[in-house]
C-alpha cells in the first residue's frame, strides 16, 4: 500500500472505529483513487476524499412492532444518505439480522460509485433493520414494515431519497413499505423502486441485473472483435440473476453449459437451453427445487464442487461472494476462459482477480457489470416522474445502452489513467470522477 | 448484579457494541429499577424498559467547514433524540474532542430521567460535535456553527426538540446556532436554550444550578428539622455554579468557607460573604484569574495547593455541615466521602455532573446521611431552560424574582417527589434510588398510554 493511501486510510480508521466492512470498502475504492489522484491537486483542496468517505446523514431509529403473540418487540432501523452529488440518495432497504451501521455505511459507499456509473441522476444509500423476515408471519412483516415506515417517511421523497429492495425485501415488503407512505404523506409518488407492475413497477426490472450482465460482456467481448454466438459460457447461480443472464445467452446464441448452487452443479456439455431452459426458469421460483430435480428430469448428475473447472470461453458468476477464489481462477485460465464478468456482488476474491490480470483474461467486475439492476430502478424512477409506462423493448434498449456507457467509461477511465484494460480500475476511477467532479463544482455543502 | 440485570446488559451490550459510556449509564438506572418491575407486571409486558433503552431517532451528519487558512475541514454532527414521551426532545449540545456516539447516547439516556424530575414537559436528547471550539477564532466558531446548523435545523423545533448549550456551546455559539436556524427556516421560535438576554433568553439562567442545588439541599435538611443558617458550608469549584450556589447559601444564612478551581482551594475560616464573593466573581469572570488570588487579597484565608499524587483531595477534610461539590466530575472519592461523614456532615448535594465516584457515593448512602445525587439537586439548570421555553411560547419574558419563585417551587417538587418515592420503594432517605425510580415511572407511565410507537 502506498504512503498516502495509508495516511488517508489511518485517518478514516479514526473516525470510523470498529467499523471494518466500511473501511474495507473504503480500502478497495481509494486503492485505485488515490494513486491518480495527483492529477486533480483540485480534489485534495476541496478535501473531497475526506468529505466523499462521511455520510451526509444518517439516521437511526426505534421500530417497535408487535408480534403474534402480543409481546412488543423493538428493532432498529437505518438510513445512510451517503452522498447526493448527482441526485436524490437511492439504494436498497435490506432486512436481516447481520445489519449493523458498518455494513450500512459500506453498502452505501459501493453505492455512490455504482449509481455514478450508470450515468443517471441517483446518489448513494442504504439502509435497512437487525430484523429478519425468516421465520415471521405476513402479519408481523406487515406490522414490523408499517414502523420502520412510519419513521422513514419523513426522510425519504421521490426527489430526496428512493429505496429500493434488498436482501428479505423483496415485492412483499416494497409493497407494504409504499402502503403504508401513502398513507401518512397521502402523496402517490415514486419513493420506493421495486414495486409491483400495477402501481408504479417498472418492465424488465426482474430480468436487468441478468440481462445487464450479458451486455455488458457483450461489449467486452466486442472489444476484442468477438460476439457470444457459438461461446461455451459457464454461470453459477440460478435464481433472478442466473437465471436472465442465462435466458440472455442463449437468446445471443452462447452455450451455457453449467448451472450450481451450494450442493454442487449440473455440467450441460450441449448446453441448457429449449425446454431445460424453461423447466430451471420454475426450477427454484417456482417449484422451490434444487438441481437434484433437475438431474433426475434429465438424467445428468449432481458433480459436486463448484463449475470453475469444465472448459468454457467465457464465465459469469451469478451466485455467492468468493465463490471463485485463486484454484479457481488458475484452472478457468488454463481451460481456456477468454473472458470473466461478475454478475453477482463480488464473487472473485482479491487473488483471484489477481490471476486473471496476470493471465491478461479481461475482468468485469460487479460493481460495473451488474449495475443494470439499479440501472432499471434509475428508470422506474424515471417512468413514475414523467406518468408513463415504458414499453419492455423501450426498457431493454435503454438498458443496453446504459451497460454500453458504462462499459465505454469503464475502458476509456482505464486507458486515461494509465492501467489499460484494467476494468476494476476504470470504473472505481470513472465512478469516483464524476462525483468529485459534482461535489467540487457544488461547493462546501 | 442480579440474573435479570445481567440478562438484560448483555442484551444492551451486543445491540450497542463498544459504547461503554451508555451501557455504565443504562446499568446504573436498571439496577434501581428491579424493585419497580416486581411492583408493576405491566411495564415488563409492555417491554417499557427495552423500549426506553432505544434512542427514538439518532441523526450523524457531515459538517464541512473552511478555516481561516481556506483549508476545508470536516467533522461528523450528531443529535440524540431518545426520549419524547413527556415531551419536545431537550438537552444540550456538547462541542468537544471527546464526543462519539456512546457519549452521546449516555447523555441524552441520563436527561431523560433528569428532565422528568423537573415536573415540565420535557423529553431527553442530546448532541453535539467532536469539533473543539478552543483555538479556534470567532470567525472558525462561527462557520461551523453555521454549517452545523444547516442540517441540525430540519430536525429540531420549538414543539419538537430544543437544543441547550453544554461543554463548549456557550452564549456565542448558541447566538450563531440561532441566526443560522432563523436564517433558513425564517421562523423566530424557542428553538434553543440559554439565548441571549436580548432575544429570548430567561433571566435566572446562569444562577439556576446553583441557587437550585441550594433550594434542593434546603429542603433536604428540613426533613431533619435543620435550615442552613450558622451552617459550614464546604463548596468546590468557582464558576457559575460555586458562585451561585455560595450566593444563595449567603442569603439563607449559611457560611461558605471553600471555593476551588483546578490549582488548588481556599478556606477562609471567617466565612464568604457578600463583599468577599463579589471578588471572587470579578476575579473570574471578569479578570480570568485564579482562586489563590482570594488567599493573598483577605488575611484570614488561606490557600492549598492541589497534590495530584494524593489518594484524596483536603478540601473535603474540611470540617463542615453541608458540601456543595460544584468543580467537575469524580472530584468526591471514597476516602473523601469517608472524610466528610467522619466531620459530621449532615448533608451533600451535588451541583456538577456525577462529582462522586461509585464507591463515594456507597459511603454517603451506608452513613444515612442526606445525599442528593446531581441528577435531581442540579436539575435547576434544564428547569430554567424549561423556564425559557414556557416565557419563549407565551412570548413574555417574566422578572427575576418571578422565575426565581418558579425555579424554587421546582426544586422543593424534585425533593419532595425523590423523598416520597424512595420511601414508597422500601429506601427511605435514599435520594438515588427515588430520582432514577421517579423519573422512570413518569416516562414509562407516558409511554404505557401512548402505546406502542
Amino acid at each position: 500500500m502506498s504512503d498516502a493511501l495509508d495516511a488517508f486510510m489511518g485517518h478514516v480508521a479514526e473516525k470510523h472505529g470498529g467499523e471494518r466492512e466500511f473501511l474495507q470498502a473504503v480500502g478497495d475504492v481509494m486503492s485505485s483513487v488515490i494513486p491518480v489522484i495527483d492529477r486533480h491537486p483540485q480534489y485534495r483542496k476541496a478535501a473531497i476524499l475526506e468529505r466523499v468517505v462521511e455520510p451526509e446523514r444518517v439516521v437511526m431509529f426505534r421500530v417497535p412492532w408487535m408480534d403474534d403473540q402480543g409481546v412488543p418487540q423493538v428493532s432498529r432501523g437505518f438510513r445512510v444518505q451517503f452522498n447526493s452529488a448527482l441526485g436524490p440518495y437511492k439504494g436498497g432497504l435490506r432486512f436481516h439480522r447481520s445489519v449493523n451501521l458498518s455494513i450500512m455505511k459500506f453498502l452505501g459507499f459501493t453505492q455512490i460509485f455504482k449509481n455514478a456509473l450508470t450515468t443517471l441522476p441517483m446518489g448513494g444509500g442504504k439502509g435497512g433493520s437487525d430484523f429478519s423476515v425468516r421465520g415471521k408471519s405476513d402479519g408481523e412483516i406487515n406490522r414490523f414494515c408499517r414502523s420502520f415506515m412510519t419513521e422513514l417517511f419523513r426522510h425519504i421523497g421521490p426527489d430526496t431519497d428512493v429505496p429500493a429492495g434488498d436482501v428479505g425485501v423483496g415485492g412483499r415488503e416494497i409493497g407494504y413499505l409504499f402502503g403504508q407512505y401513502k398513507r401518512l404523506t397521502n402523496r402517490f409518488e415514486g419513493v420506493l423502486t421495486g414495486k409491483g407492475l400495477d402501481w408504479g413497477g417498472s418492465l424488465v426490472r426482474k430480468e436487468a441485473a441478468g440481462y445487464g450482465t450479458v451486455y455488458f460482456a457483450c461489449e467486452m467481448l466486442a472489444a476484442g472483435g468477438h460476439d457470444f454466438k457459438g461461446k461455451t459460457v459457464a454461470i453459477s447461480g440460478y435464481g433472478n440473476l442466473g437465471f436472465h443472464a442465462l435466458q440472455k445467452l442463449n437468446q445471443l446464441g452462447a452455450k451455457v453449459v453449467t448451472i450450481a448452487d451450494e450442493e454442487g452443479f449440473i455440467y450441460e456439455p450441449d448446453g441448457i437451453s429449449g425446454e431445460k431452459e424453461r423447466y430451471v426458469q420454475d426450477l427454484w421460483s417456482v417449484h422451490r427445487k434444487n438441481l437434484e430435480a433437475y438431474a433426475e428430469k434429465y438424467a445428468v448428475e449432481v458433480k459436486p464442487g463448484r463449475p470453475w473447472n469444465v472448459p468454457c470461453d467465457v464465465a459469469i458468476p451469478t451466485a455467492a461472494e468468493n465463490e471463485i477464489d485463486e484454484d479457481d481462477a488458475k484452472a478457468l485460465v488454463e481451460n481456456g476462459c477468454r473472458l470473466v464478468v461478475e454478475g453477482s456482488n463480488m464473487p472473485c476474491t482479491r487473488e483471484a482477480i489477481g490471476v486473471f490480470h496476470e493471465k491478461g483474461v479481461p475482468f468485469g467486475p460487479g460493481k460495473a457489470a451488474n449495475a443494470g439492476g439499479v440501472a432499471v430502478s434509475g428508470l422506474e424512477m424515471t417512468q413514475n416522474s414523467s406518468r408513463i409506462s415504458w414499453s419492455r423493448d423501450e426498457v431493454d434498449h435503454r438498458l443496453r445502452e446504459i451497460m454500453s456507457r458504462i462499459h465505454t467509461a469503464c475502458l476509456e477511465t482505464a486507458e486515461r489513467y494509465g492501467a489499460k484494460n484494467d476494468y476494476l480500475a476504470g470504473a472505481n476511477i470513472a465512478g469516483f470522477l464524476r462525483v468529485a467532479d459534482a461535489m467540487l463544482q457544488q461547493g462546501i455543502v | 448484579m442480579s440474573k435479570a440485570v445481567s440478562e438484560f446488559m448483555e442484551a444492551v451490550k451486543a445491540r450497542n457494541a463498544g459504547e461503554a459510556e451508555f451501557h455504565q449509564a443504562v446499568e446504573e438506572v436498571v439496577e434501581s429499577l428491579i424493585p419497580v418491575l416486581d411492583k408493576h407486571p405491566e411495564f415488563r409486558t409492555a417491554r417499557i424498559l427495552d423500549r426506553m433503552v432505544e434512542p427514538e431517532r439518532t441523526i450523524l451528519f457531515r459538517v464541512p467547514w473552511m478555516d481561516d487558512n481556506g483549508k476545508v475541514q470536516v467533522n461528523r454532527g450528531m443529535r440524540v433524540e431518545f426520549n419524547s414521551a413527556i415531551g419536545p426532545y431537550k438537552g444540550g449540545l456538547r462541542f468537544h474532542p471527546s464526543v462519539n456516539l456512546g457519549i452521546i447516547k449516555f447523555l441524552g439516556f441520563e436527561q431523560v430521567f433528569k428532565n422528568a424530575l423537573t415536573t415540565l414537559p420535557m423529553g431527553g436528547g442530546k448532541g453535539g460535535s467532536y469539533f473543539d471550539p478552543k483555538g479556534k477564532s470567532d470567525n472558525e466558531v462561527m462557520r461551523f456553527c453555521q454549517s452545523f446548523m444547516s442540517e441540525l435545523f430540519r430536525h429540531i423545533g420549538a414543539n419538537n426538540d430544543v437544543p441547550a448549550g453544554d461543554i463548549g456551546v456557550g452564549g456565542r455559539e448558541i447566538g450563531f446556532l440561532f441566526g443560522q436556524y432563523k436564517k433558513l427556516k425564517n421562523v423566530f421560535e424557542g428553538v434553543l436554550t440559554g439565548k441571549g438576554i436580548n432575544w429570548g433568553g430567561s433571566l435566572i439562567r446562569p444562577e439556576a444550578t446553583g441557587y437550585g442545588c441550594v433550594y434542593f439541599a434546603k429542603e433536604a435538611l428540613q426533613t431533619r428539622g435543620e435550615s442552613f443558617k450558622g451552617k459550614r458550608v464546604v463548596i468546590s469549584g468557582s464558576g457559575n455554579v460555586a458562585q451561585y450556589a455560595a450566593e444563595k447559601v449567603i442569603e439563607l444564612g449559611g457560611s461558605p468557607l471553600t471555593l476551588s478551581d483546578s490549582s488548588g482551594f481556599i478556606v477562609d475560616e471567617a466565612g464568604i460573604d457578600r463583599e468577599k464573593l463579589d471578588f471572587v466573581m470579578n476575579l473570574k469572570n471578569v479578570k480570568r484569574g485564579r482562586i489563590k488570588e482570594y488567599a493573598d487579597k483577605f488575611s484570614g484565608a488561606a490557600y492549598h495547593a492541589t497534590d495530584a499524587n494524593a489518594d484524596h483531595n483536603p478540601i473535603w477534610d474540611v470540617k463542615c455541615d453541608v458540601a456543595l461539590p460544584s468543580a467537575t466530575q469524580n472530584e468526591i472519592n471514597e476516602v473523601d466521602a469517608s472524610n466528610l461523614v467522619k466531620n459530621g456532615c449532615l448533608c451533600v448535594a451535588e451541583g456538577a455532573n456525577m462529582p462522586t465516584t461509585p464507591d463515594g457515593v456507597n459511603v454517603f448512602l451506608e452513613s444515612k446521611i442526606l445525599y442528593g445525587p446531581g441528577k435531581a439537586a442540579n436539575a435547576g439548570g434544564v428547569a430554567v431552560s424549561g423556564l425559557e421555553m414556557t416565557q419563549n411560547s407565551m412570548r413574555l419574558s417574566w422578572s427575576r424574582e418571578e422565575v426565581d419563585a418558579k425555579l424554587h417551587d421546582i426544586m422543593i417538587s424534585i425533593h419532595k417527589t425523590c423523598a416520597e418515592t424512595a420511601e414508597a420503594y422500601g429506601t427511605p432517605g435514599n435520594y438515588v434510588n427515588g430520582a432514577n425510580i421517579a423519573g422512570f415511572l413518569k416516562v414509562a407511565n407516558a409511554m404505557m398510554d401512548q402505546g406502542l410507537v
